[in-house]
């Protein structure tokens, strides 16, 4: 992806964040029974629609890079994996600060609660595996099959958990079909919002990767500039070591 | 299939003639059970589902640490290549791996089993033997993830230390339909109160060894 439209991506998103922040700050109507609190939600849905939208491009950069074999895929599942924790953070930040006032508590084991918890818990597994691959050829096979398999598990923690009873609001869609949000300013603003924080993500990952590649590259030239200089090495002693002789021999 | 036998059959040789896996097994389980009476209080350390969840913990400590050792045991004196360079399905190689897994843990959690009745004053009834099928699903699915994991794992240099903190959250919906339902029928529950839970496990069970099955020729490579 070229540097050119990496700047307009990126001064998109700052004009879309103040955008965003102008509507959820003064436009959009306080909502009666939460107070000025709700607010927070037009932040922390966006966040977890883009911290599992990032689990799902890992997990298919990691079927890619199995099928494929190209070092971008690879390259594009490590920097996903680095956003979507960056969010996945914050949706469980937001969230407590909103749970605080609202429910009375910081954390409850609520099932939607538990299965971004697991998501953040399996994100850091896969970026410790990361890290802890250093310089391992094969760290990228193992980090796609561990990307694939918390993405096969991902489907079934949000059926186990459910199964614990739940207390988050429906916000979107409830049982009846309706939603929570009765002013068609709330839904504006939240739509605004999704594509705004979609459209950050995509600037965060097309930097972040453009600089994994980066590494990628330092990394194999640092790889053959110390291959050259064994082997300029090796010549600068041969050299030194027939002048010597030339100098004995005369 | 051959070298699914094969193999499986070494593995148990191996552990006949040491008994390693099994008796470390059996003593860490042990071991967390009494851990977990000492940490609860007296009240706490009682009833049905207090011991359920003591059982599934020894499982999934003792499980852990006995996975690192799986896999560990065959990279020691370089068996491993030998596995890798003769002609065997890499399927049927993890196929193997897994059903040896399975065995160790059965042994080391019936005798978790017995521990829990015994410090839980629990009874020597019916309601054990109805537990045992979620057991066995429990350990299957473990023993799945955690085949998988350990091959990968015990390639990196800090693999011991990964390990927990990749099986434990992909675990999670099979522990907590282990728990869920083990406690509801310990506390003489029906089955069919418990079929949800059951049903996850079927799934995850499926999932997951169908998943190391096609994943593990990319994790056992030549190294």
């Amino acid at each position: 992806m070229s540097p050119i439209v990496r700047t307009w991506l990126g001064i998109v998103s700052v004009v879309l964040m103040i955008t965003a922040l102008y509507m959820v700050f003064v436009y959009v109507p306080t909502e009666a029974t939460q107070g000025i609190v709700q607010r927070i939600f037009y932040f922390h849905v966006p966040c977890a629609w883009v911290a599992f939208a990032a689990f799902g491009i890992v997990a298919l950069s990691g079927v890619l890079y199995l099928w494929l074999g190209q070092d971008v895929w690879d390259d594009l599942g490590y920097a996903a994996a680095e956003c979507g924790l960056v969010f996945c953070t914050l949706v469980l930040i937001t969230g407590s600060l909103w749970a605080r006032p609202i429910w009375g508590v910081w954390w409850t084991w609520d099932s939607r609660l538990t299965t971004t918890l697991l998501l953040w818990l399996l994100y850091v597994g896969y970026l410790m595996l990361r890290n802890a691959g250093g310089d391992n050829p094969q760290i990228a096979r193992l980090a796609a099959v561990v990307g694939i398999v918390a993405a096969i598990d991902v489907p079934v923690v949000v059926v186990s958990v459910r199964l614990w009873r739940t207390i988050h609001p429906a916000v979107l869609l409830t049982r009846q079909g309706g939603h929570g949000l009765q002013d068609p300013r709330m839904v504006a603003t939240l739509l605004f919002s999704m594509f705004t924080f979609t459209v950050l993500f995509a600037w965060l990952l097309m930097l972040r990767l453009a600089t994994v590649r980066a590494q990628t590259r330092i990394h194999r030239l640092e790889l053959g500039l110390a291959l050259a200089e064994a082997a300029a090495q090796d010549r600068y002693s041969e050299a030194r070591s027939i002048e010597r002789k030339s100098i004995r021999s005369s | 299939m051959t070298a699914f036998t094969a193999i499986l059959r070494k593995d148990l040789t191996l552990e006949l003639r040491s008994g390693e896996s099994t008796v470390a097994l059996i003593a860490l389980s042990l071991l967390i059970m009494v851990v977990i009476v000492f940490a609860l209080s007296q009240a706490g350390a009682r009833g049905a589902e207090a011991a359920a969840g003591a059982l599934w913990i020894a499982l999934v400590f003792s499980g852990m640490i006995g996975a690192t050792r799986a896999m560990a045991a065959e990279r020691e004196n370089g068996c491993i290549r030998g596995i890798l360079a003769s002609p065997v399905d890499r399927a049927a190689l993890y196929a193997a791996k897994l059903a040896a897994a399975f065995i160790f843990m059965a042994i080391a959690e019936t005798a978790a089993v017995i521990l829990m009745v015994l410090f839980f004053n629990l009874e020597f009834d019916a309601r054990l033997i109805r537990i045992i099928p979620i057991l066995i699903l429990g350990l299957a699915g473990f023993s799945a993830i955690a085949t998988l994991l350990a091959a990968l794992s015990g390639r990196l240099r800090a693999g011991d230390l990964i390990l927990p903190v990749l099986i434990v959250p992909l675990y999670v919906p099979a522990l907590m339909a282990g728990v869920k339902s083990s406690g509801a029928l310990l506390a003489g529950a029906d089955f069919s109160m418990v079929a949800p839970w059951l049903k996850i496990l079927v799934a995850f069970d499926i999932l997951f060894i169908a998943a190391g099955c096609l994943l593990f020729e990319h994790v056992v490579g030549e190294d």
